[in-house]
């Protein structure tokens, strides 16, 4: 499938993607990006080897005494190699979320359907997804907080252009939004919302008696 | 500091370990990594007995993983740098009692085969050197917040306290100095 990706992470997120200090719920809405775009995944791929060298060039740190023979006695008894990859069974979504277990879609009012998202709620980060039938109109909602979406299916424009299949919104408080999705197709995405004690925003009220905030 | 070359290089090592399961080869890799990767850790905000224990189950998942080390898509620093992220962040999920899905998982939308590009036969060593290069030719001033913000994973306001000026100039030199390192390497990713 080609895809015309137009909206991508920024480099902060991509570094901190790259670094491994976001939450699972964020990882899983980039790597999700990542899976339909090679020029972010290029950029990850520098940030990794930026991370490498620091780690080559880097002061090494001593280990105990008989470090070496505790992991000379570890490989002996590992196990060999699985050669084994998972067999590619087709899924619904591609990986990695293919390896999440799914809530089933529930209608959450406004066109609009949402279904949970089997992450664990990691630095107050839920994520989940929502399917929007053709035309919808999402009421206006400002954000409190982050909120990351990628689309996985159909497409929806707001004031900073179109998002379609593989795009990356990663929109916080200072934005303003009035998606609309297109004609012709329903819109699926998947959501990283970092809420606040409560959610000021549309969606974030939209879901909070599902989430249970 | 250029890589190592010849039989002191670490790829040889790997690829000792991956063909014939080589034990020497091993003590090799894990006299030079093991060290490294708890410094690493530590830099980046791991305490000294889980940096510790983490070296160890890296090298232990090098020694099981070595086959599928492609030489073609990452230096050896980089491909252990992912294991280490990697275990790290489901040593981290466990403690808080997460049962999510292994980080590796996560990763793996990385690997999506990538089009043949006609540098493919460039040394990884020379490519890494490249990028030593490219932090060197930086300012100062953005060398200082990438170094902090790469090197040691200090959170933003931590690098505007250390290095004394405003978090938007945090961001701003660092956003600078992404842009211009994407710029130069991207195409030798």
């Amino acid at each position: 499938m080609v895809m015309t990706i137009t909206h991508h992470p920024s480099d902060v997120t991509l570094a901190a993607f790259a670094g491994g200090t976001l939450d699972e719920g964020r990882a899983l809405v980039v790597s999700m990006h990542l899976g339909a775009c090679p020029a972010c995944r290029a950029a990850v791929r520098t940030f990794e080897r930026l991370r490498g060298i620091a780690l080559m060039d880097g002061e090494g740190a001593a280990l105990k005494a008989g470090a070496l023979e505790r992991a000379l006695a570890a490989i002996s008894s590992a196990e060999p190699p699985s050669a084994a990859k998972l067999e590619d069974v087709q899924a619904e979504w591609p990986a990695p979320l293919s390896a999440y277990p799914l809530g089933t879609w529930r209608r959450i009012g406004g066109g609009v359907q949402w279904r949970s998202v089997g992450a664990p709620a990691e630095g107050g980060t839920r994520v989940f997804m929502l399917k929007a039938a053709p035309g919808t109109r999402i009421p206006h909602h400002d954000h409190a907080g982050l909120e990351w979406t990628c689309v996985l299916k159909g497409a929806f424009s707001h004031q900073q252009g179109r998002y379609g299949p593989g795009d990356f919104d990663e929109a916080d408080d200072s934005i303003d939004h009035l998606p609309v999705v297109e004609d012709g197709e329903e819109c699926v995405c998947i959501v990283a919302l970092q809420g606040q004690i409560r959610f000021r925003s549309w969606i974030g009220r939209l879901v909070q008696p599902f989430v249970r905030i | 500091m250029p890589a190592a070359r010849d039989d002191t290089d670490p790829a040889h090592w790997l690829a000792a370990i991956a063909t014939r399961r080589d034990r020497a080869a091993f003590a090799s890799l894990f006299g030079f990594y093991a060290p490294r990767i708890k410094g690493f850790l530590m830099r980046t905000g791991t305490a000294a007995e889980i940096a510790e224990e983490l070296a160890q189950e890296v090298m232990l998942s090098v020694w099981r993983k070595a086959d599928t080390f492609d030489a073609s898509r990452a230096s050896v620093s980089t491909w252990i740098y992912a294991i280490a992220r990697n275990l790290r962040i489901d040593r981290l999920r466990h403690e808080r009692g997460g049962a999510g899905v292994a980080a590796e998982v996560l990763y793996e939308s990385l690997q999506s085969e990538e089009p043949d590009r006609p540098d493919a036969s460039l040394e990884w060593a020379e490519r890494d050197d490249r990028v030593r290069l490219a932090l060197r030719e930086l300012p100062d001033e953005q060398i200082a917040v990438v170094r902090l913000s790469f090197f040691e994973d200090k959170p933003h306001g931590d690098i505007a306290r250390i290095l004394g000026i405003p978090l938007g100039t945090v961001k701003s030199r660092l956003r600078l100095a992404m842009a211009k390192l994407r710029e130069g390497l991207d195409e030798w990713s």
